[in-house]
């Protein structure tokens, strides 16, 4: 057997450009899943169980199907609902509902880790709930979420590939065209995968990066935040 | 400056509290002594509404906690007005709970940024000078996981008084401390008592019951047994469960 590389080179240009299909598939998905996933996560929590049951249910199916089939359900199905949609907005439907559903749990046990008594500490000072969430809880939970949320991330970014049977022209249904017309499945296929471990380790990258960014004990205070604290100001006298 | 009239507070059997009738005048000290369990911890959390009381009335500053009472029928409150009752109620905890991710200074001052909505700055001066007066001017920029258990407490303690609250509750202060930080974080408690805050104090401490309340209260099975000043509860306690608890814990 002969591998023959110059193909898959000659394939380049069309496999990026496929490629940049797969980052806007899974970065949009991402991003609309995980505001999804915040609110799904609260309404999880809830004490009021007309938000809590259903967004049980809701998490319990979609997690609980494959991506695959939600792929063709909304591709298919949307029809006989009367609207047509084209092949990539559909994607985004399912694989925005399927992100939603993982980074919801995700989510929740993040905003679970941050102890009780921090929360009330925050009442007791006279926060409202929006505020706790906002100013205790969601920076602390970020922090525990984010290693969780990225092996999340990446398995979301390889699922991509599955809209390929719905003819979004992402990097694997290119990859597949692009072998059955030049028999040159295997280079083809190494070249691909290595696109898909060049954007996976982005995302490695992009959560260490993050991981160091809330490591706040361990870095110093900023500049900015040192000068609206004035804590290089000399101390201040109470007034009586 | 607090009132309580007949406060139930029941976890499912269990009577955490079971008839509470307190009041408290501006100015006062008051320390809640008693056994674990005996709901001292319940009857401060029922003053701020941490936890919602089975039945019975709080007054804070002449405003009932958690109702509003229009033509003599009870309405629960806002979460809103809520809010703003609590922030006029400073909580003392006792296992701290600062905020991790923020330094000791942001600690104090963010109830005055995010609740009464001061410009940081402003808040940073007045939150400076209150670490200073708690003994923590080294300390400002130091996140809560590199301070001892007293400072902690002490930041907890400034974090509190930064929203001029008119009453304060210190739920156990200091149960949570090695023994040889117990002394600072009281002589902070101290210093704001001899300043005229309204203080409700749930301790183990009696040294600090003694010395610097004004009537101490003693709590069994969610009923007030005896109320005294420091003087006739130590002295010459009048029921049998209240010597043997304090025989207990004075040795």
């Amino acid at each position: 057997m002969q591998l023959d590389f110059g193909v898959a080179w000659k394939y380049l240009p069309f496999l990026l450009q496929a490629a940049l299909m797969t980052i806007a598939l899974t970065v949009l998905s991402q991003a609309l899943g995980t505001i999804a996933a915040f609110f799904l996560a609260l309404a999880r929590m809830s004490p009021r169980a007309w938000l809590r049951r259903p967004t049980i249910a809701y998490i319990w199916v979609v997690r609980g199907t494959p991506l695959l089939l939600h792929l063709f359900f909304v591709y298919y199905a949307a029809p006989a609902f009367g609207v047509t949609l084209d092949a990539f907005p559909a994607a985004i439907i399912a694989m925005s509902a399927s992100a939603a559903a993982y980074n919801a749990e995700i989510i929740r046990a993040g905003l679970q880790a941050v102890h009780r008594g921090q929360v009330e500490a925050a009442y007791a000072v006279g926060m409202r709930y929006g505020q706790v969430v906002r100013r205790i809880i969601v920076p602390q939970a970020v922090r525990i979420i984010i290693p969780s949320y990225m092996g999340n991330a990446i398995s979301h970014t390889k699922n991509s590939s599955l809209a390929s049977v719905i003819t979004v022209p992402e990097l694997m249904l290119t990859a597949q065209m692009i072998y059955s017309s030049t028999y040159r499945a295997i280079e083809i296929l190494t070249v691909t995968g290595a696109i898909y471990l060049v954007l996976t380790s982005c995302l490695s990258a992009l959560q260490m990066y993050c991981e160091r960014l809330t490591a706040y004990e361990q870095r110093g205070l900023g500049g900015g935040r040192r000068r609206r604290l004035r804590l290089d100001e000399p101390l201040p006298t109470l007034p009586a | 400056m607090i009132e309580i009239e007949d406060l139930h507070k029941h976890f499912g059997a269990v009577r955490a509290l079971d008839g509470v009738s307190l009041s408290v005048a501006a100015g006062e000290v008051v320390c809640l002594i008693g056994p674990s369990g005996s709901g001292k911890s319940t009857l401060l959390r029922c003053i701020n509404f941490l936890e919602e009381p089975t039945s019975g009335v709080v007054r804070v500053n002449g405003k009932r906690v958690g109702w509003e009472e229009h033509d003599g029928r009870a309405r629960r409150v806002s979460s809103a007005e809520l809010a703003r009752t609590r922030a006029e109620i400073g909580m003392v905890f006792q296992h701290f709970y600062l905020w991790p991710h923020m330094i000791a200074l942001e600690n104090v001052i963010e109830g005055l940024v995010t609740v009464k909505g001061m410009r940081v700055s402003e808040a940073a001066a007045k939150g400076r000078a209150l670490l200073e007066k708690v003994g923590l001017t080294d300390k400002m920029e130091t996140y809560p996981e590199h301070l001892s258990g007293g400072q902690r407490q002490r930041v907890a303690i400034a974090r509190a008084l930064a929203m001029d609250p008119r009453v304060m509750l210190f739920d156990e202060p200091t149960s949570s401390l090695d023994p040889e930080l117990v002394g600072e974080v009281l002589r902070v408690m101290e210093q704001v008592a001899g300043e005229g805050m309204t203080m409700l104090v749930a301790t183990h401490e009696m040294g600090f019951a003694r010395k610097a309340a004004d009537r101490v209260v003693f709590l069994d099975q969610g009923r007030i047994l005896e109320v005294g000043t420091p003087k006739e509860i130590f002295g010459r306690p009048r029921h049998e469960r209240t010597r043997r608890f304090l025989e207990k814990i004075l040795v």
